[in-house]
């Protein structure tokens, strides 16, 4: 169970910063007063586009960040109290955590394994069912510098999932990959939601959305616009598919610019 | 504790299973030292060689009957010419052709033999070149060595007894003249060159793996799975800094090991037996030695971590640790050339204290006092980097994440 409530996540800019984005106000507001709640067996998905807050979202819940304002609660702890518990709890995965390219996938599996305190047979049957299911077998002795962008992203995601965790968090998961591979990755994702965890992911892919989200949340500008499942949205939004209705919240916020 | 030591393994591994990484942190530097080192003393024995062979190139001026026979009397291979052209004898010195003119006075022979008290005493002038190196090997044997015999030799034509003029020698005949502590002399040269070497070395060590410990984690995007592992970030600090304190205490120990090794080689030309590298140490010297070391290695590694955590790549990281590297090999040069007894508040400061101790235990000099006050501001400016370390983790802005 992940619960947000009224998270705001503020960054201060530096000059250069505040440049490249053109502006002079040397405070950037990511998330504003963000409130959600997924729940174990479903997936949650963040829609929205690039620079929305999606990210900055998932990597509060992660404990990499710290939010402004408000509270996280993963899995009945708080973020900022209890960062060590949460981090127990979750997987987590974005384009860019990599995996150190001097060494194998198996050292990293294990390396990551033991910083869970995974038992070493534990450990072993986990790399089997992973390994097997993500068809990395084959490469897994070789260093990760060595393997493609999908292979490495596989081997990524298996080892972000060695502690078997209740809460997955996922960001932008196929972002990068083949179809075949993304296909295979959104189809483990599912089967984790069926196995009764809670997979939370971002994404700017409305085809993605639509098809494995059971719950969405479309941010627009740090704010959520819109929560429920697809109908609900169709339906709130008087749309036919889901692109449909993101346009229509989105010129509701932009004043039909 | 287990998530310390399994980052701490996982560092070392990275080091020690890559056998480049082996080559080029453990093996390079000592290849490289050892050959320039060994280089740099062949040069210098091969020239020193060349300027004994050579024959002194000398011309003489006015030279009295005789003096060309006590010249070759004591230098056999000199080559003697009489000079014609005052003008042209200086530019061959000047030039290297000619090593050294030795110009007598008209009637020198005349002057010295007809001497009576009150006339002036005749004066000989040589001339020569300190920056050509046969000139000044000529200069140094004839001018000041066969000169001085040629003097004693008609000085004894005119006086009878030679004794009679000396009054007294000072030792002449006394091989015993030094009383010293063998043990303490064989520390003070080592004293002076050890503490600099190690404390250099225990950073150079570190400071390559050390800057890419965290900037290069950074740079490569795998630093933030580190930081969503359950485990607390003084342990990923920790694991870190310990790693690289085995990885600079490994990397000294070889570089120590070197040196003694191939000193023979390294110093052929320069006397190697005098150096005093048959030092004996007591347990207790050893005992103190190696637990100073540990905490040097421990600071050094803290230093560098943290800088290599404020650094955003390896590159920037490099060159931040650049201007620590100087300031360690200045404390480090200082301490060779101190010659007062340091002020008791100087075991306070951090690096330098540490050269200073490290002396004065391989003189014996030290007291239980400096050591321990030595001790305790090492362990405590590293212990309070380990802090701030693991307080920048958590900044967001610091890791760049």
């Amino acid at each position: 169970m992940i619960e947000i409530k009224g998270m705001t996540k503020i960054y201060k800019l530096n000059k250069k910063q505040m440049k490249e984005s053109k502006t002079t106000n040397p405070v950037k507001t990511a998330v504003n007063n963000l409130s959600l709640t997924a729940k174990p067996g479903e997936i949650y998905g963040l829609l929205g586009p690039n620079g929305a807050g999606k990210t900055t979202t998932l990597r509060c819940i992660s404990t990499i960040i710290k939010p402004t304002k408000g509270e996280i609660f993963v899995a009945g702890h708080e973020v900022q109290k209890e960062p060590e518990k949460v981090r127990e709890k979750i997987g987590f995965l974005t384009g860019d955590i990599k995996l150190d390219p001097q060494f194998s996938v198996d050292y990293m599996f294990d390396f990551f394994g033991r910083l869970h305190n995974i038992p070493e047979d534990r450990l072993k049957s986990r790399k089997e069912e992973l390994f097997t299911y993500f068809g990395i077998k084959d490469f897994s002795h070789k260093k990760i510098k060595e393997l493609s962008t999908g292979m490495a992203q596989k081997a990524a995601i298996a080892v972000c999932l060695v502690h078997d965790p209740e809460i997955v968090i996922f960001d932008e998961p196929t972002n990068g990959l083949d179809v075949i591979t993304a296909r295979s990755v959104t189809d483990y994702l599912k089967k984790l939601r069926d196995d009764g965890k809670l997979v939370i992911i971002s994404t700017h892919v409305m085809s993605e959305a639509e098809k494995i989200c059971d719950r969405i949340g479309i941010i627009i500008d740090g704010c959520k616009v819109a929560e429920g499942n697809l109908e609900q949205i169709l339906h709130d939004t008087n749309t036919e598919d889901l692109e449909d209705a993101f346009f229509e919240l989105y010129r509701d916020i932009k004043g039909g610019k | 504790m287990s998530g310390i030591s399994q980052i701490c393994r996982k560092e070392l591994a990275r080091v020690f299973k890559d056998k480049k990484m082996i080559f080029s942190v453990f093996l390079l530097p000592v290849l490289i030292m050892v050959g320039i080192m060994t280089l740099v003393s062949s040069l210098s024995t091969s020239a020193q060689n060349d300027v004994e062979a050579h024959n002194s190139i000398v011309y003489v001026q006015n030279a009295p009957d005789g003096f060309e026979d006590f010249l070759r009397s004591s230098d056999k291979e000199c080559e003697i010419i009489q000079m014609s052209d005052r003008a042209g004898t200086e530019d061959m010195i000047r030039d290297g052709n000619a090593d050294l003119l030795i110009e007598f006075p008209e009637g020198f022979m005349d002057a010295v033999t007809e001497y009576k008290a009150g006339d002036s005493v005749p004066q000989i002038k040589t001339y020569y070149n300190p920056s050509e190196d046969y000139s000044r090997a000529a200069y140094d044997a004839i001018s000041s060595g066969v000169l001085e015999n040629y003097r004693e030799t008609l000085l004894a034509d005119r006086v009878e007894d030679m004794a009679g003029l000396t009054v007294f020698t000072v030792n002449s005949d006394n091989p015993d003249m030094v009383i010293q502590d063998e043990e303490k002399a064989g520390g003070k040269i080592l004293g002076m060159m050890l503490p600099y070497f190690i404390t250099i070395l225990l950073f150079a060590g570190a400071m390559g793996i050390g800057t890419d410990m965290v900037a290069g984690e950074k740079e490569r995007g795998t630093m933030a799975s580190l930081l969503v592992s359950p485990i607390k970030r003084s342990s990923i600090v920790l694991g870190k800094v310990f790693s690289l304190m085995i990885i600079s205490g490994v990397s000294s120990v070889v570089y120590v090991g070197a040196m003694v090794a191939f000193m023979p080689q390294m110093m052929g030309g320069m006397g190697g037996s005098d150096l005093g590298v048959n030092l004996s140490l007591n347990p207790a010297q050893i005992g103190m030695l190696a637990a100073l070391l540990i905490a040097i290695a421990f600071m050094y590694s803290a230093i560098i971590v943290l800088v290599s955590v404020f650094a955003k790549t390896v590159k920037e990281a490099n060159s931040y640790i650049m201007p620590v590297y100087m300031l360690v090999l200045v404390l480090g040069i200082t301490t060779m050339f101190t010659t007062k007894t340091p002020q008791e508040w100087l075991y306070a400061v951090p690096i330098y204290n540490t050269s200073l101790t490290l002396q004065g235990i391989l003189t014996q000099e030290v007291t239980m006092m400096q050591y321990g006050l030595t001790l305790g501001v090492t362990l405590v400016l590293g212990a309070v980097l380990i802090g701030v370390i693991a307080k920048a983790f958590e900044s967001e802005k610091v890791m760049s994440i």
